[in-house]
């Protein structure tokens, strides 16, 4: 009996140390690659530097930056686009691209083939060629767009020098450009859902929305959650459509964190603010994904 | 006779041998070189005289040709490395200051002790010189870099219209304001005048308005005295001309007009007056680009009542970094001086680029009219203003664009923006530690 429990915890024990062993080159990768750059982003953030002679001298400045952060003119608008864009953007991008992988779903033979690579299409395109064209398209002398509605007797509108109307054509281009990566996921999640399920509400005689509402939606909830909880991350960092299409203006209408944020660092070389402007979104997005985690978590539980 | 006829030929062979030798001499006299520049609408011209320089002395410059939006990070990345990749950088006037400051570069007289610049060569406001001490430019101070592009801002107006219509070269932005009235015809696909005003090139489009009226944004930053004094009447006046200008003579929605959106606007005869650097010249005169060739002029920037005339300086320096071997800097020196021969700057403005010294206006070529920019950028030159001389200059300028751009889009009057910017740059330059102070607030 002793000899069989010594057994067990030598077992239990190169089980442990396996289990550490196999997961130690992730670990690595996790310290160096996420902890060890968050790590420095916070000590940068209570430090001040200049270049003297040539060499980079730092300076502690304690919460000066933070300070000066507080009443930032450039990313509290812009935390604030940014959060209108993220919930106009996403929302758009997860209600259209799961009617798109449903229909494609549905689809048989070549039109299923056909359907999914038109929908492909945007992702797959540079995000500078999507700024250049889109500027071409939304131009308000000669861009293309107007030159459609010209047609119909529809004056010139200015889509992206209007502060009213830059921020949605942003958005719309977004959506334009992302709908399709969303439509991938949710595709993938429909193909996976059990098929003896769906039978069953077929045989139950369910309505398609019934289906659709109490079998379906549920089943996909683990999908959907991950497919936002990678959207809102991403529009947190959306730079190139803003720097292309309007480089923020005008005024602060189109500002979004990510651009404030690459003008401190890398503009105006100041390290000790953008830090902190990094760490305070960092903490914003990470609160995010975990409400969008624990919620669907909720709603699986239901 | 045989005899004589090998002699001569033996004398042949050997001058051809001495000419040999002496062009391989010449081929080896400096190490290969790199040098940063920009891609930008002048870059071919710059890259003949490269290629020319290759030519005539058998030394090599490599050249990293890199889009406007990542010359900085490069400029800093190669510049702060305890070795540096590039020999030569372009410092566009944005940033010429940080890397003045930070002691990137070396001293044109510390690489040949005595070297002063020809008297010919425009230094943009003393923008070539920098004094340590006093953190400014300075003609005292250290000679740190050669201009290599002397882009400032002109009047572009079209002489074509001038002449159906009869009017006259305005000297005073009253007169401009009166000329572009007479021509403003949106109806007829014509606005009477046309400037940037979009966040990122507000501060350099207005800043000829305020200087021009006898405004400014530091007291006297040449001297050390780094009190605010942008928001004075000087500058209402000339911000308020900006606006009225813009807006009332404008294309739609100015203060969405881009650098891009503007050079479309006069390339297809859309605007008859407008402030703009003089590097997009060749692109108006490109029958390939333009739709208006040979209608362009263009005049010294007018001046403000009272006032004097000024123009944003937007040049590019060319300095030798500290961090690469002795041997390149000395190679990177004797391309500079190069450069700025009176010779090489003929063919540079004939090869479509802007030049770096004065008076060619007055040369024999300079009166052909494809080259009749010249005493214009001769005169703008002169009277080229840097404004905001600091290291902070990019901050400065983001903080006054986004202000004047808000002026613009009237979320702001124009009183407010000037109050809101002063109080932003006073924040500046306490923080960075200068002797400032608030000044006047309207």
């Amino acid at each position: 009996m002793g000899r069989a429990c010594a057994a067990m915890t030598v077992l239990r024990r190169n089980n442990l140390l396996w289990r550490w062993l196999s997961l130690a080159p992730l670990l690595a990768l996790l310290i160096v690659f996420t902890v060890v750059p968050v790590a420095g982003l916070v000590w940068m953030s209570f430090h001040d530097r200049q270049w003297q002679s040539g060499i980079g001298v730092w300076r502690f400045v304690g919460l000066d930056h933070w300070r000066e952060f507080t009443s930032n003119l450039y990313y509290w608008p812009g935390l604030r686009n940014t959060v209108v864009f993220a919930v106009c953007a996403v929302s758009l991008q997860m209600l259209l691209g799961f009617f798109m992988a449903l229909s494609v779903s549905r689809a048989q033979g070549w039109l299923r083939g056909l359907l999914t690579t038109v929908f492909l299409l945007p992702v797959v395109v540079p995000p500078i060629v999507i700024g250049a064209m889109w500027k071409l398209l939304l131009g308000t002398e000669f861009g293309g767009v107007n030159a459609a509605l010209a047609l119909l007797g529809v004056p010139a509108i200015d889509w992206l020098g209007n502060p009213a109307l830059a921020l949605p054509s942003i958005i719309l281009v977004d959506v334009w450009h992302w709908t399709p990566f969303v439509f991938i996921l949710l595709l993938a999640g429909i193909e996976g859902l059990p098929q003896d399920a769906l039978e069953a509400a077929r045989l139950d005689t369910l309505s398609a929305w019934q289906s659709l509402r109490h079998i379906m939606l549920p089943l996909m909830a683990p999908t959907i959650a991950i497919t936002l909880v990678f959207r809102i991350i991403l529009t947190f960092k959306v730079f190139d459509e803003v720097y292309l299409l309007t480089s923020g203006g005008p005024g602060t209408a189109t500002e979004v964190v990510s651009f404030s944020i690459q003008r401190t660092f890398f503009g105006r070389d100041d390290v000790g603010l953008g830090s902190v402007m990094s760490v305070f979104t960092l903490f914003v997005v990470a609160l995010l994904a975990v409400l969008a985690i624990a919620a669907s978590r909720r709603r699986r539980s239901d | 006779m045989i005899e004589s006829t090998i002699a001569a030929t033996r004398r042949q062979m050997l001058a051809l041998g001495m000419l040999a030798a002496a062009g391989a001499i010449r081929a080896e006299t400096q190490p290969k070189i790199t040098m940063l520049i920009n891609q930008s609408p002048w870059f071919d011209g710059f890259k003949k005289m490269i290629e020319r320089y290759e030519k005539d002395t058998g030394n090599r410059i490599e050249l990293d040709v890199t889009p406007f939006g990542g010359m900085l990070e490069k400029t800093r990345n190669s510049l702060r490395a305890s070795a540096g990749t590039y020999d030569l950088v372009a410092l566009n006037a944005m940033w010429m200051n940080e890397v003045y400051s930070g002691g990137f570069l070396q001293a044109l007289d510390d690489i040949e002790p005595g070297y002063r610049l020809p008297a010919n060569v425009l230094d943009f406001d003393q923008s070539v010189y920098w004094n340590d001490a006093k953190k400014s430019f300075d003609p005292s101070g250290r000679l740190l870099g050669v201009p290599v592009n002397g882009n400032v801002q002109v009047l572009y107006f079209r002489r074509d219209l001038y002449k159906e219509k009869g009017l006259k070269e305005p000297t005073t932005w009253a007169e401009l304001e009166a000329n572009a009235k007479v021509l403003h015809n949106p109806a007829g696909g014509v606005y009477g005048f046309g400037i940037r005003g979009d966040r990122g090139s507000a501060t350099y489009d207005v800043a000829p308005f305020i200087y021009s009226h006898g405004g400014r944004i530091f007291k006297d930053e040449r001297n050390g005295d780094y009190t605010v004094a942008l928001s004075s009447a000087a500058s209402l006046k000339g911000l308020e001309t900006y606006i009225r200008l813009a807006r009332e003579y404008g294309p739609p929605s100015p203060w969405a007009m881009s650098q891009d959106k503007l050079i479309q606007l006069m390339a297809t005869g859309k605007v008859a007056h407008a402030v703009a650097v003089i590097a997009i010249w060749g692109a108006l005169d490109d029958p390939k680009k333009s739709a208006v060739v040979g209608k362009f002029d263009a005049a010294l920037l007018p001046r403000g009542e009272p006032g004097r005339h000024a123009s944003a300086a937007g040049h590019w320096v060319a300095g030798i970094a500290r961090n690469v071997p002795t041997e390149r800097k000395r190679a990177a020196m004797a391309f500079l001086k190069w450069f700025v021969r009176q010779d090489v700057q003929v063919a540079y403005v004939q090869a479509g680029a802007v030049p770096v010294i004065s008076g060619l206006g007055e040369a024999q070529f300079g009166k052909d009219d494809r080259y009749r920019f010249l005493e214009a950028l001769s005169e703008n030159s002169r009277n080229s203003v840097f404004y905001a001389p600091v290291k902070e200059r990019v901050e400065i300028n983001d903080l006054i664009g986004l202000k004047v751009n808000q002026a613009l889009l009237g979320e702001l009057s124009p009183k407010e923006a000037l109050n809101q910017a002063a109080e932003g740059i006073f924040e500046i330059a306490r923080k960075a530690g200068y002797k400032t102070g608030r000044g006047e607030i309207l």
